[in-house]
């Protein structure tokens, strides 16, 4: 995988813990899609909305609606900072197809993959 | 049977709440501040009626702040635009004085939600922008509903969980006045008990510079020149920004509850110029008649009105067709009632102004004072015949006439009385 240009929006993520940021700019520096699960997991616990219990311990099988409480705005702002973080697109089909964490961090692998693969 | 306000609440350039506003309007204490926009120091706007103690620069809403003391969750923020959050304060602050809670509100059939703003430009901007920027491909989710003009009312009516009426109005600077009348006559045709009237406007160089464009604000650098309504100087309104909420209640409900009525909504009434898309018709013919409309519904003649609360801006034009009319309906019969231009001390809040002034005639009404016109200093020749004080009138009035005129020749007008006769 090449390496991709430096973070645009590394600013974005200056909300999240510092292993996160670190995650990113591997992605971003070294083409480390082992790195994007990190980010994944941080976005999709810093989305949910407030009512929703809190996280402890999400694992891939945590589930986005049931167990951390999104509504289907909440999922649509998640995919957003996603897409415009990693600079993909993720269709409607895809979202309908996404239950858990697992799901949404294959997705965006699968995604960030077709993306340089392409490039 | 005519509502009853009982509850108000204040985010505006003169205070953030009840008791701070009521001495500024006491003591002609005006909110305007010294400001740049966009960084341009050569810009010709120097001065706006501010709102202290909120930031909400940001097109951000992780990035806000605001006063403690008012709940706003996250999953509120994530929709609302800047002047969602004053106007969240606003209405706690207006609950609170009627006694009441959110809880209250809730899912009750019987309530009913009236607003009023332009949108948030700031943020319809920095959305659509973030959109092209990717060439349509994605943008924010909540760009739609923290943005475009209702935003106030889908966002105050999903937080406060309203079931009854939910509406939102578009009459430029008179929309809070057409928001408190449908609201009234919702309540006198007995639709509901209670409304929740709500006026709120963001002050950013998104939301004002453009009229600085159309040469409708004033260049002035001194606040005390800039807005200064009436007067023979004129030259153009000062941007402002804040909320103000108004509770009514049908009588009986109110007095059901124990609740103390602060002021009657008597009566409204409106017309239009006919006239011109962003100038007054120069003899005020349009509010004239809103005026006499007003008074007809409010079963008051001229002569019952003590106090009149003008819209007027201090714009050229719209001050002196203002000035033209009140004197046609009052001066040209002899009565000379007090007329006083709040915006002086607050700048033009555009379409929260009418709420605005509404929630002043209810503090002029229990505290017995009628605010005057402290930047006034010469008053121009079409204001003959006027009574302009400069300074706060010690004296409570009877009945008050407030005025609101918006773009397109959309005039609208309350008239507030004391709530005699009521209990409590």
């Amino acid at each position: 995988m090449a390496p991709v240009p430096p973070p645009k929006r590394s600013a974005e993520l200056a909300r999240f813990p510092a292993e996160v940021l670190e995650a990113y700019q591997r992605y971003r520096l070294k083409g480390d899609a082992g790195a994007v699960e990190a980010v994944v997991i941080a976005a999709a616990v810093d989305y949910r909305p407030a009512a929703s219990p809190p996280a402890r311990g999400v694992s891939d099988e945590t589930r986005l609606v049931e167990d951390l409480g999104y509504d289907s705005v909440a999922v649509a702002e998640l995919v957003f900072f996603l897409e415009d973080l990693f600079e993909m697109t993720i269709t409607n089909e895809d979202i309908l197809a996404v239950r858990t964490i697992g799901d949404l961090r294959a997705c965006v692998i699968r995604k960030v993959a077709a993306k340089t693969g392409a490039s | 049977m005519n509502p009853v306000v009982t509850g108000v609440g204040f985010i505006t350039p003169i205070g953030n709440d009840r008791p701070s506003v009521e001495q500024s309007l006491r003591d002609g204490r005006h909110g305007i501040e010294h400001v740049e926009f966009l960084g341009n120091a050569d810009l010709p706007i120097k001065v706006a009626g501010t709102v202290k103690g909120f930031q909400v620069e940001s097109p951000k809403w992780r990035d806000w702040s605001w006063p403690s003391g008012y709940d706003i969750p996250k999953d509120v923020l994530r929709g609302l635009a800047p002047h969602g959050i004053y106007a969240i304060c606003a209405v706690e602050q207006a609950l609170s004085h009627a006694g009441l809670s959110a809880s209250d509100l809730a899912g009750d059939p019987d309530t009913g939600l009236y607003c009023a703003s332009a949108g948030s430009a700031m943020l319809l901007h920095y959305n659509l922008a973030q959109m092209r920027a990717v060439q349509g491909a994605r943008g924010n989710p909540l760009g739609v509903v923290s943005s475009i003009a209702g935003t106030l009312n889908f966002n105050l009516a999903a937080h406060f969980r309203i079931t009854g009426a939910l509406c939102g109005f578009v009459s430029a600077c008179a929309s809070s006045s057409h928001a408190l009348g449908y609201a009234i006559d919702d309540l006198r045709l007995g639709r509901l008990n209670r409304a929740i009237v709500v006026g709120a406007e963001e002050l950013n160089a998104d939301s004002l510079l453009p009229f600085a464009h159309m040469r409708a604000l004033s260049v002035q650098s001194e606040p005390r020149m800039a807005s200064r309504p009436f007067d023979v100087g004129r030259d153009g309104f000062v941007g402002a920004g804040g909320a103000v909420a108004l509770i009514l209640e049908a009588p009986a409900a109110a007095a059901k509850r124990g609740a103390r009525p602060l002021a009657e909504a008597a009566g409204w009434g409106q017309a239009a110029d006919g006239y011109r898309v962003a100038a007054s018709h120069p003899e005020g013919a349009g509010l004239r008649l809103a005026m006499e409309r007003a008074l007809a519904d409010a079963k008051a003649a001229p002569g019952d009105i003590d106090y009149v609360s003008a819209h007027a801006t201090s714009t050229p034009v719209g001050d002196s067709a203002e000035a033209l009319a009140i004197v046609r309906v009052f001066g040209s019969r002899g009565l000379h009632p007090c007329v006083g231009a709040t915006k002086g001390l607050t700048g033009h809040t555009l379409s929260l102004s009418g709420v605005m002034q509404a929630g002043f005639c209810v503090l002029s009404i229990t505290g017995g004072f009628m605010p005057g016109n402290p930047h006034l200093g010469v008053a121009a020749d079409e204001c003959e015949g006027l009574e302009l004080p400069r300074q706060t009138v010690a004296r409570a009035p009877a009945r008050i006439l407030s005025n609101s005129s918006g773009f397109g020749g959309s005039n609208v007008c309350h008239v507030f009385a004391a709530p005699n006769g009521f209990t409590g």
